[in-house]
């Protein structure tokens, strides 16, 4: 599933929250370790969520209020925290994906070939 | 900004839930690596391999829980950042109100600070010493003096000979020791100097130091060794302070001479800084060996004798021994040690007398203190006065914050309106609140320092007797922080609560908020009310202890306290023993004295008024003892003339009675209708059970006069027996106490007594010279204390709820302006509107008296052992506070309704 040869990507800095956000906002309920998988497969194993700042950023998340973690089984009766983004949190999430967008597309017009 | 609150109670869960916190993330991410793990081994890696890549990514497990700890932690510090400065820009919008708050609360805050260090001094703190709890002296220590008497009960006082032989035999403990019971007051010369020293001394064991376990911080301390040989350890310890003042901390402090008496003495080294002994309230200069007690005071020679009982013993406790343990074996050994001093004929009832003795082991970590008798009480019922005065300034601080809410209205109603939720308004105006709160209770602290330091002064007034540290230590810190968050939260919760709950439309409108304003004049009126009830109990107390300490002063003492001025006298600093040297010294003082100009009389005595005395009891030949204890005083032929006590019957002492004539005594009223009942007792005798001296001496005295009774020792003393001995017959008896009775300027008197003992000995230090006056004083020092501080905590609280009226009656009419401006348009005198508003002032004024008579009457119960002659519901006390408290009310009202009839009409209306 995974392409050894092509080296991931890290994340660019300051994209995590957003990413995290949209996958919730795609996904709905998810743990920890699917979120990270969701970004991997949805970036088609370009992009690689290191665990390291996974688990911080969702404490960012939680303590911004975007997100809400709540204890359930997993299918393999296991326990999870399942996040899920909030109203406020779709509303932050819009906010990222415009800034993201207009700096995009600005960088995108410096990059126009000459 | 509804995030933020919410995040503020996700925060509060955060910090309550810690370790849970940990576990969960501890929890996820374990599941996280299994799952990656098993995807990797999915992918065909080995599982060794897999687990591996997993730990590799993951990277440092602790570190990683850390920066998820932190998130939130550093999120709390920029929301409380935030707040703060917020809050700081808020305050400093209204100076003016800020200024009042935090005055006020200074004021609170600082009183409370202050006395609770002097209630920390005198009674909370532990000794400077290892391991305090493990201290315990024997029996309450108390007593002060020497006794002969078999111990019957509780026990206090130890000879030196039980003292060793009971730290020899005892299991319990790892080491003993003994402390003369009186701290004496010497005069010395140091390294030679010409200049006689105030040097105070306590005799010590050398176990003393070792059972407290402290070392010195120069030299060396006593010892064990320095117990041995009676008169032959001339060495002394000297204290930190005073090696501080005398010695400015020179380190050849140590080896320097010091004479006192006819013995010199070797520094030997300083004991550490903040160590005072054992008892808070004093502080001695010079610990020497109690071996020493002789050549320190030639009156005190009871170094050998079994039951010359003088010392208060000391004891550490062994590791692991139990109270019960230690207190068993005390008592075994104290007994069996007692049982061989009476030989092998005990006299009749000594054995059932020594059954029933016993030492009760008193914890010592706190040290003794005889101020602890004297202001446990007063110290407390003062800790309750200011805690009331700081109720009413966060009355005022709470009603402030009120008006100011009702004044920021619609700033919190915009805020209010575009998403800010409540609770995040409360906090930021708790923040405020908190503010002000701290730098109060910094201004208050400041305040409490100078406070003690002033207090101190009182209560030192005319002399050096009460040496305490007020200096604020960790618990006076925890107490004045403590203090200042529970008046945040009595001052700034309501208001709070208050400001943040209206109605958005109207308060965004304009109009006034009726519903809201009335709940908020109501909650400003119960507060005003409650600060009128406090300020009526502290009036009343104040009252009562004034009145308790006129009453105290009008006791007829059955002397003339005016015009009489004491000296204390030091014969044993200069050398003298118990000799006739000294005999012809006293006389020529007393002649000399006597007649100087301005002098009508002077005499030597054992004891005058307070300062403890000589008590035994008397058997009359031919009736059985009444075990009764009978004041005994040695004084000069004049004392009776000097100190006005009229004789009834018979004569005064005399120039007759000399060593050579017939032993005899004057006697009191009580003592002539106790033991001669029916009878003259002139020309009777009578018979000192244990006399000082020679037992011979006080067989036989004759009864010569008899002399109107008088207070001995305290004011409110039971009227007690006393009997008078002329010192030239009781010889050889060093006396301390000098009065001299005068007329005229004291400026000028003093001197020529110094002058006229220096050409009689110019040895001879003559120490403090007080009025008797002053002495007396001195001595109702703890009533007077709480009189004075509780007029001005009274007066305080008085001022402080006047403010409160004042501040909402100013609101009332502000708020009415056009209520008032109608009512005058429509034609009201403006003698009408006064008394509205001057009405309602009276009214809220006796509300609170109301309130405040029932909790007066209440809280007066307490203090009924501290009150002379008034009763706790004294009908003068309490109606001169209640007319107090509504004049208060009257006179705060007022320029309130000036205010409201000055009103133009016109204006009033436009305002709207």
């Amino acid at each position: 599933m995974n392409n050894q040869n092509e080296p991931n990507e890290p994340i660019p800095q300051g994209t995590l929250d957003m990413l995290i956000l949209q996958t919730l906002a795609r996904y709905g309920r998810l743990h920890g370790f699917e979120i990270a998988n969701a970004i991997q497969q949805r970036s088609e194993d370009v992009l690689r969520v290191e665990e390291g700042s996974l688990y911080p950023a969702l404490q960012r998340l939680l303590v911004q209020g975007w997100i809400s973690g709540e204890w359930a089984k997993t299918e393999e009766n296991r326990r999870a925290r399942y996040y899920q983004v909030t109203a406020s949190g779709r509303r932050q999430l819009e906010r990222e994906l415009s800034r993201y967008r207009r700096v995009s597309e600005a960088i995108g017009r410096i990059l126009q070939p000459v | 900004m509804f995030a933020s609150i919410a995040s503020g109670w996700r925060k509060l869960l955060f910090f309550s839930r810690r370790s849970q916190f940990h576990d969960q993330l501890q929890q996820e991410m374990s599941l996280h690596m299994e799952l990656r793990a098993r995807q990797l081994r999915e992918q065909g890696i080995e599982a060794r391999e897999a687990d591996e890549i997993v730990h590799r990514e993951f990277g440092n497990l602790t570190l990683l829980r850390e920066e998820s700890r932190d998130v939130w932690i550093w999120r709390w510090l920029e929301n409380a950042w935030h707040d703060l400065r917020l809050g700081a820009r808020q305050l400093g919008k209204s100076p003016g109100f800020a200024a009042v708050a935090i005055l006020t609360l200074a004021l609170g805050i600082g009183a409370n600070t202050a006395i609770f260090s002097l209630l920390n001094a005198v009674l909370l703190r532990t000794l400077p010493v290892p391991h305090p709890e493990e201290l315990v002296l024997f029996g309450a220590a108390r007593a002060n003096g020497s006794t002969e008497d078999v111990p019957d009960g509780a026990t206090t006082l130890f000879s030196y000979p039980f003292f060793r032989e009971f730290r020899r035999s005892n299991h319990v403990f790892s080491d003993v020791g003994a402390v003369f019971s009186i701290l004496f007051g010497a005069y010395g010369r140091i390294n030679g100097g010409a200049a006689m020293e105030k040097i105070s001394v306590e005799l010590v064991s050398g176990t003393y130091f070792t059972a407290l376990d402290i070392r010195p911080v120069k030299g060396r301390l006593l010892n064990a060794d320095d117990d041995e040989t009676p008169g032959g350890h001339p060495f002394a310890v000297a204290s930190y302070s005073w090696w501080q003042r005398r010695f400015s901390m020179n380190p050849s402090a140590v080896g320097t001479k010091i004479a006192i008496g006819s013995t010199v003495y070797t520094i030997v080294g300083v004991a550490p800084p903040g160590f005072f002994g054992l008892t808070v309230g004093q502080a001695p200069d010079l610990w020497v060996p109690l071996t020493m007690e002789k050549e320190i005071s030639p009156g005190w020679n009871g170094l050998p004798g079994n039951m010359f009982q003088s010392l208060h013993l000391i004891a550490r406790r062994k590791y692991g021994v139990s109270d019960q343990q230690a207190q068993a074996e005390t008592n075994l050994l104290f007994r069996r040690i007692l049982r061989d001093y009476q030989g092998p004929q005990p006299a009749n009832g000594t054995l059932e007398a020594i059954q029933r003795a016993h030492v009760d082991l008193t914890p010592a970590a706190t040290g003794r203190s005889p101020l602890r008798t004297q202001f446990a009480l007063p110290l407390r019922v003062l800790m309750a006065i200011v805690a009331l005065v700081l109720l009413i300034a966060c009355g005022n601080v709470a009603n402030l914050l009120l008006a100011r809410g009702a004044a920021r209205r619609r700033e919190i109603a915009v805020r209010m309106s575009i998403g800010a939720g409540r609770s995040r308004l409360i906090r930021q105006l708790l923040i405020e609140s908190g503010l002000l709160g701290f730098i109060g209770a910094l201004t208050g602290a400041a305040l409490a320092w100078g406070a003690t330091r002033l207090l101190m002064g009182i209560a030192s007034e005319g002399s050096d007797r009460i040496q305490i540290n007020v200096t604020p230590d960790l618990a006076v810190l925890s107490f004045t922080f403590a203090v200042a968050i529970v008046t945040v939260m009595l001052f700034g919760a309501a208001p709070a609560v208050f400001a943040t709950s209206l109605e958005l439309a109207p308060a965004l409108g304009g109009s006034r908020g009726v519903a809201a304003a009335a709940q908020r004049s109501l909650l400003s009126r119960c507060l005003v009310a409650g600060q009128v009830a406090l300020s009526l109990v502290l009036l009343t107390g104040a009252g009562l202890f004034l009145r308790s300490l006129t009453n105290l002063m009008n006791i007829d003492t059955g002397f003339d306290k005016r015009n009489v001025l004491l000296l204390a006298f030091d014969p044993a600093s200069a050398g003298y023993k118990r000799e006739a040297r000294l005999q012809s010294v006293m006389a020529r003082m007393e002649e000399r004295v006597g007649s100087l100009p301005g002098v009508h009389g002077a005499s030597f005595a054992l004891s005058v008024f307070d300062g403890g005395g000589w008590t035994d009891d008397v058997t009359v030949p031919g009736q059985p003892p009444l075990r009764r204890d009978v004041v005994h005083n040695v004084v000069g032929s004049h004392y009776l003339d000097v100190m006005k006590m009229p004789v009834v019957l018979g004569r005064a002492l005399d120039a007759s009675d000399t060593a050579a004539s017939r032993k005899v005594a004057v006697i009191n009223e009580t003592m002539a209708r106790t033991y001669f009942p029916g009878i003259s007792p002139l020309g009777r005798t009578f018979t000192v059970s244990a006399g000082i001296g020679s037992p011979s001496e006080w067989q036989n005295l004759e009864v010569v006069g008899v002399v109107k009774d008088a207070k001995y020792f305290n004011l409110q003393e039971e009227q007690d027996s006393a009997a008078f001995y002329p010192h030239s017959q009781h010889l050889p008896l060093i006396l301390n106490r000098f009065v001299v009775r005068y007329t005229g300027d004291l400026r000028e008197i003093v001197p020529e007594i110094r002058r006229a003992a220096a050409e009689i000995d110019p040895n001879l230090p003559v120490a403090e010279t007080q009025t008797l006056i002053q002495h007396i004083d001195n001595a109702v020092l703890n009533k007077r204390l709480v009189a004075q501080l509780s007029a001005f905590f009274g007066g305080l609280a008085a001022f402080l709820a006047c403010i409160g009226i004042y501040g909402v009656m100013s609101y009332g009419v502000a708020r009415r302006t056009n209520e008032f401006g109608i009512r005058m348009a429509l034609g009201a005198e403006r003698s009408h509107v006064l008394w509205i508003v001057l009405g309602e002032a009276f009214w809220l004024g006796l509300a609170g008296v109301a309130i405040g008579l029932a909790l007066a009457l209440a809280s007066g119960l307490l203090v009924t052992s501290l009150l002379v002659g008034v009763k706790p519901y004294d009908p003068l006390s309490i109606g001169v506070a209640m007319a107090a408290m509504v004049s208060v009310a009257l006179f705060a009202g007022y320029l309130p309704a000036r205010r409201a009839t000055h009103i133009d009409p016109m204006v009033a209306l436009r305002d709207e």
